[in-house]
């Protein structure tokens, strides 16, 4: 019978193998055809957070692909220090992905690598409108006349503080208070009510820029560090003697709690983070919180800057236009801004300002803390950050808990900062 | 008669063939006949290996020559390598995280592998004897080596150690207000200890193997001389079974040096507190794939391949001194 058929089972097999190449041709045919003329176009935006924030911008997703059929977003997300572990090896390997999102210590670092697009171009073909953005905000990710980035959102320090605490101490912090004025709280809290006044700020980077920034420095220059060992060692000496007398939460607890909050968890009354961070507060503790205004030295100067998040566009994507009609899309859509609310920030263009009004009381608090620090007038440019600032963030975070902890005495410490700190600043 | 006649024959003529086909060099066909089908069956045989090497070359001795000329540069992903010479392992001795990391990593393998395959002997004593249900424990107790090297066991290490979680709360029932051992830089490591320690399932069921294979006369013949337990066990057990406990000391301890996921997780990718969980690797992946200096970690990573070495060589010359091979056995 198989004689009949005049084919035997190599000849079958070769048949197969032909027709499957065959399908694998027409295939890439397809695939190529598609891209270059006009159909569906497909892009790549991480970014980093939680599950909130995934189903937010999923459904921000959904609505721009309904408006711009032939675009397609494809989403993914890790968090914060996982998802540049991920970008890093994508963008060594060159394939990183078209629209991710981006922080201005991050800024230098990958301009010098040449990883991020230049918007520029698209702004000027009118795929990526820069009007109505707040003031301070239009020229955040311009580095040597580059656009690096368009910021999504806003956001300042401040002390995010346990109202029920603060309110039975008898404080009611305003724009104004010194540091002074602070102490003599934590110490009231401490002695009162046998919390500790604060979860231990001496890691915090950004805290420590505003502290510097009100004496006249700053944390960073354009290519290194703004301030030496001389004004570190008397702040972390301070700090574990407070760590100490118990006026900084245990560290040994803290270290445990995270990621959650030491103050949400009860452990201090208060903390220094970004303003749109207090959000979170409410969902992980079972107090009320709300935003206290960060001290100063002369009750003036608090040193205060926005900061944003951004989204950026990437070197090698080959669908420039794109990128930058989703960047537009997600920085001006109204509709976006009432999906987002203040996820990222207080939204960067008055249009998404606008469309969202607020009814949850951390919001509400949020919108007001960044009128209330507006009006007062302290807000000052950002410092620059140099290449290599991601690693110095870290170093400090990590170096100044190890301190806490006891394990290095401050002197030990400052001097392995600034060691790392050379090391990042020469390696990146 | 006919039949004795044509057998020789008809094993002639097979004969014939057999030198023609087979045995070509001393045959009378021409000699490169014979080879067609060896070279053919080569063929065949590297086609079917194939695969294997070609992951071999792309997947494991290209990275690894290409980490070894990384060792010897200064490359952030981005750039182009730039050659630095030793720079790199200079760099690392001088470095006091780097010295950590070495600490913490020769403590856990020294406290932990001991620990580790004294539990492993201990319990294939115990399952080794005759009782009711001995299958269930032998599956039950190599379980945790099962699942031991997953993520999942690690958070759930993570769990248990925490502040105020089970742990924490039997230590203050017997009145030790300590706190939870993942926040104490210097608890966290035995909660490391304890979570390799728990997952000697495999050294087990070696040790398992190696004491059936004990000849029973032995003990017999010690017991009617008044040998006691531990007499017996050191005189009988441990030299006979020495070969296998040599093997087990082998590869729990290269294994204990290359400790990453438990180290990472359990401390929630910090390797901390106070790099307490600083383990090399630990240490290697963060100035890698953190810090950008491919050329440090790829240095870490070859003085780690030359220090395991090393640590096995040590091994392989001690064993002349302690493992006792049966007479003929080896």
């Amino acid at each position: 019978m198989s004689r009949n058929n005049g084919m035997d089972r190599r000849q079958l097999l070769k048949l197969a193998g032909l027709s499957a190449a065959g399908l694998g041709l027409t295939a890439a045919g397809c695939g190529s055809g598609g891209s270059g003329s006009g159909g569906p176009v497909t892009i790549r935006h991480s970014w980093w957070g939680a599950d909130d924030r995934a189903k937010k911008i999923q459904q921000c997703v959904g609505l721009f692909e309904k408006k711009h059929p032939k675009i397609k977003v494809k989403t993914d997300f890790q968090q914060y220090p996982d998802f540049w572990k991920k970008f890093n090896t994508q963008a060594a390997g060159g394939n990183p992905p078209d629209v991710i999102q981006n922080a201005v210590t991050f800024l230098r670092k990958y301009e010098a690598k040449n990883v991020l697009l230049d918007l520029r171009p698209q702004v000027d073909k009118g795929n990526l409108d820069l009007g109505g953005f707040r003031s301070g905000l239009e020229k955040f990710a311009e580095i040597d006349g580059k656009l690096l980035g368009v910021p999504v959102g806003s956001n300042s320090m401040a002390l995010v503080i346990d109202e029920k605490v603060y309110e039975k101490a008898g404080i009611t912090p305003e724009i104004g208070w010194t540091w002074d004025d602070w102490l003599a709280g934590l110490q009231k809290i401490k002695s009162g009510q046998k919390i500790a006044g604060d979860a231990g700020p001496h890691g915090v980077m950004y805290l420590y820029d505003l502290i510097l920034r009100q004496n006249g420095k700053a944390f960073f220059t354009e290519d290194g560090m703004g301030f030496g060992e001389a004004e570190l060692l008397p702040y972390w000496t301070e700090a574990l003697e407070r760590v100490k007398s118990g006026l900084y939460a245990d560290p040994n607890k803290v270290e445990q709690l995270k990621p959650a909050s030491a103050t949400a968890k009860g452990l201090s009354a208060g903390e220094f983070t970004w303003d749109n961070f207090s959000v979170r507060y409410s969902a992980e503790g079972k107090s009320s919180y709300g935003l206290a205004p960060i001290p100063s030295t002369d009750g003036k100067k608090t040193g205060q800057y926005l900061g944003s998040l951004m989204l950026s566009g990437t070197a090698r994507t080959k669908h420039p236009a794109e990128v930058a009609t989703f960047i537009s899309f997600m920085t001006h859509d109204p509709e976006v801004a009432r999906i987002m609310g203040y996820d990222r920030g207080v939204p960067a263009t008055t249009a998404q300002f606008e469309a969202f009004q607020p009814t949850d009381a951390p919001s509400k608090a949020i919108g007001a803390y960044e009128t209330a620090i507006a009006d007062a007038g302290v807000l000052e440019p950002i410092t620059p950050h140099p290449a290599g600032a991601d690693v110095i963030e870290a170093a400090f975070l990590r170096i100044g808990a190890d301190l806490a902890l006891g394990k290095t005495s401050p002197k030990d410490s400052v001097k392995q900062f600034f060691s790392e700190a050379k090391t990042a600043l020469a390696s990146n | 008669m006919t039949h004795i006649h044509t057998s020789p024959g008809v094993l002639d003529a097979g004969d014939g063939r057999s030198v023609t086909k087979g045995n070509g060099p001393g045959g009378t066909a021409p000699p490169a006949a014979p080879k067609r089908p060896d070279r053919r069956e080569n063929v065949a045989g590297y086609l079917f290996m194939s695969p294997w090497i070609a992951g071999f070359l792309f997947l494991i001795a290209g990275p690894m020559v290409f980490s070894l000329y990384l060792s010897f540069t200064e490359y952030n992903l981005f750039e182009a390598p730039r050659w630095i010479g030793l720079q790199n392992f200079t760099d690392m001795f001088a470095d006091p995280r780097w010295r950590q990391s070495v600490e913490v990593t020769s403590w856990y393998v020294l406290i932990g592998t001991p620990i580790k395959l004294a539990a492993a002997l201990a319990v294939a004593m115990l399952l080794a004897q005759k009782r009711w249900g001995q299958s269930f424990y032998r599956a039950a107790f190599y379980a945790p080596s099962l699942i031991g090297a997953s993520v999942s066991a690690a958070i759930v290490w993570r769990a248990l150690f925490s502040d105020d979680a089970i742990v924490d709360r039997t230590q203050k029932a017997f009145g030790f207000e300590a706190g939870g051992w993942i926040g104490d830089p210097a608890m966290i490591i035995y909660a490391l200890i304890a979570l390799t320690v728990w997952q000697f399932g495999a050294p087990m069921v070696i040790f398992l193997a190696g004491l059936k294979q004990v000849p029973r006369e032995l003990y017999e013949a010690a017991e009617v001389d008044g040998a006691g337990p531990w007499r017996r066990f050191f005189h009988i057990t441990l030299p006979m079974i020495s070969p296998v406990l040599f093997f087990n000391v082998l590869l729990e301890t290269i294994h204990s040096f290359q400790i990453f996921g438990s180290a990472y997780i359990v401390s929630n990718g910090s390797c901390g507190p106070a790099d307490a969980t600083l383990v090399y690797t630990c240490y290697l992946y963060e100035q890698g794939f953190v810090n950008s200096r491919m050329g440090f970690a790829s240095a870490m990573g070859w003085l780690l391949l030359v220090a395991v070495g090393l640590v096995t060589a040590v091994l392989f010359w001690s064993q002349k001194r302690w493992v006792h091979y049966e007479e003929g056995g080896r």
